[in-house]
C-alpha cells in the first residue's frame, strides 16, 4: 500500500502538467470546437491539451522563463 | 530592533500598547466581505449553467469575487478574528476556507506559510513571498505566480524540522488536492464555465492579490522590522488596493484589524518617524481615500 501511494504520488509530481493539459486544456479545446460547429475533432483538440502540458513538463513551466 | 536611539516615549513597549488598542474590535466587515463574495461566487454557477445570466458576465463578477478572496483570509490566518480565543478559532477557520475557495487555495498552507513570510520577510531563502517581491516588472510577477499552489513544495524542504508548520503545510496539500481533483473534475462537466468562472478569476485574482499584498509593499525593501515594508503610492484610491498602501502597519502589528490600520498609523505617525522609516513624514494627519499620493 506505501509503494503504491509513492508510486501515485511520484507520477502525479512527474506528470501532473501532461495530465492537467490533457483533461483541463483538451476539455477547454474541446468546448471551444464544439461552440464553433466542429464536432469531430473530440481526439484532437484533447491531444493538444496533452502536447500543451507535455511541453510544459518538459520545460518546467506553463509560461516563459525568468 | 534597529541600532537608533530612540526617546523614551516612543518605546517599543509604547508602540505596542498603542498597537494593542487597535488590535481588539470584531471585525465583521471582513467577514461579510470574504463570506459574502464566496457566496456570490457560488451562485455564478447555476445561474451561468442555466443560462440566467451570460458566461462573461459570470466571469467579470468571479474575478471581482476573486479580488476580494484573500484579505478575510489574510486577517483569519494572523487569528483576527478569534483574537486568542479558542471559543472562536473556527471563525478564523471557517472564514478563511470558504473565502479562499474562490481561489482554490487551501488555508492550512497559505497560514503556515504566510507566518514564515512575517518572520523573515526578504530573506531570499526562507520568505515565501521572496520571488514576487523581488520582480523587475509587472509581467516578472504574473509569470511567478503562474505556479500557484505548488512554488511552496520548495519550502517544505527549508522547514521539513518544524513540526507545525510540516502539519499545516501536509493538511493544506491534501486540501490543495481535492480543488485541483474538483478543478479537473468539473472541467470535464463544464469546460467553459469552469474555465471562466473559477480558473481564470482564480489567476487573476492571485496576480492582484500578490501584486498589492507582495511586490508594491516589499519592493526594493530590507531585512528589518522597520526595513522590510514600505510606503507607495499610486493614482487609484486606496479601497481599490485593499489600502496595502499602509501594509508596513500590519508588518509591524499584525494584530491590527485591517480596517482599524488607518486609524493606527495615524496615532503611530511619530513613533515612525523616530525610528526614519522613509516615507513616514508624509502620512497626513488624517488618512484619506488616498493618503500617500505625494503632489
Amino acid at each position: 500500500m506505501i509503494k503504491l501511494n509513492d508510486l501515485l504520488t511520484n507520477h502525479i509530481r512527474n506528470w501532473k502538467m501532461a495530465w492537467f493539459g490533457l483533461i483541463f486544456w483538451g476539455s477547454v479545446l474541446n468546448a471551444l470546437a464544439l461552440n464553433f460547429g466542429y464536432s469531430d475533432y473530440s481526439v484532437l483538440c484533447f491531444f493538444c491539451g496533452f502536447i500543451i502540458g507535455l511541453i510544459a513538463k518538459v520545460r518546467g513551466t506553463w509560461l516563459w522563463k525568468i | 530592533m534597529e541600532d537608533l536611539n530612540i526617546a523614551d516615549e516612543f518605546s517599543f513597549d509604547k508602540e505596542k500598547e498603542i498597537a494593542r488598542s487597535f488590535s481588539k474590535r470584531f471585525q465583521w466587515e471582513m467577514i461579510l466581505i470574504g463570506v459574502g463574495q464566496a457566496l456570490v461566487w457560488l451562485s455564478l454557477w447555476p445561474l451561468v449553467i442555466f443560462n440566467i445570466i451570460p458566461l462573461w458576465v459570470g466571469f467579470i463578477v468571479a474575478t471581482l469575487c476573486a479580488c476580494l478572496a484573500y484579505l478575510p483570509s489574510h486577517e483569519a490566518q494572523h487569528g483576527n478574528y478569534s483574537r486568542g480565543n479558542p471559543k472562536r478559532r473556527w471563525i478564523d477557520s471557517f472564514v478563511s476556507h470558504f473565502s479562499l475557495m474562490t481561489l482554490a487555495f487551501p488555508h492550512d498552507l497559505l497560514r503556515c506559510t504566510h507566518m514564515k513570510h512575517h518572520a523573515y520577510t526578504n530573506d531570499p531563502i526562507k520568505d515565501v513571498d521572496y520571488d514576487t517581491a523581488t520582480a523587475k516588472s509587472f509581467f516578472e510577477v504574473v509569470v511567478r505566480i503562474q505556479e500557484g499552489a505548488t512554488k511552496y513544495e520548495e519550502f517544505a524542504e527549508i522547514y521539513k524540522d518544524d513540526a507545525s508548520f510540516m502539519r499545516s503545510f501536509n493538511k493544506g496539500v491534501l486540501i490543495g488536492v481535492g480543488y485541483r481533483v474538483a478543478l479537473l473534475t468539473l472541467v470535464v462537466i463544464f469546460p467553459l464555465q469552469t474555465l471562466l468562472l473559477w480558473w481564470l478569476p482564480g489567476k487573476l485574482g492571485t496576480i492582484y492579490t500578490s501584486t498589492f499584498f507582495s511586490w508594491y509593499p516589499h519592493y526594493q525593501t530590507e531585512i528589518g522590522r522597520y526595513k522590510n515594508t514600505r510606503f507607495w503610492s499610486h493614482l487609484v484610491p486606496r479601497y481599490f488596493n485593499h489600502s496595502m498602501q499602509l501594509h508596513f502597519i500590519h508588518h509591524l502589528h499584525p494584530g491590527i484589524g485591517h480596517f482599524d490600520e488607518p486609524k493606527a498609523i495615524e496615532a503611530l505617525k511619530p513613533f515612525l518617524i523616530a525610528r526614519q522609516v522613509p516615507g513616514a513624514e508624509d502620512i497626513p494627519a488624517r488618512v484619506s481615500l488616498n493618503p500617500l499620493i505625494t503632489t
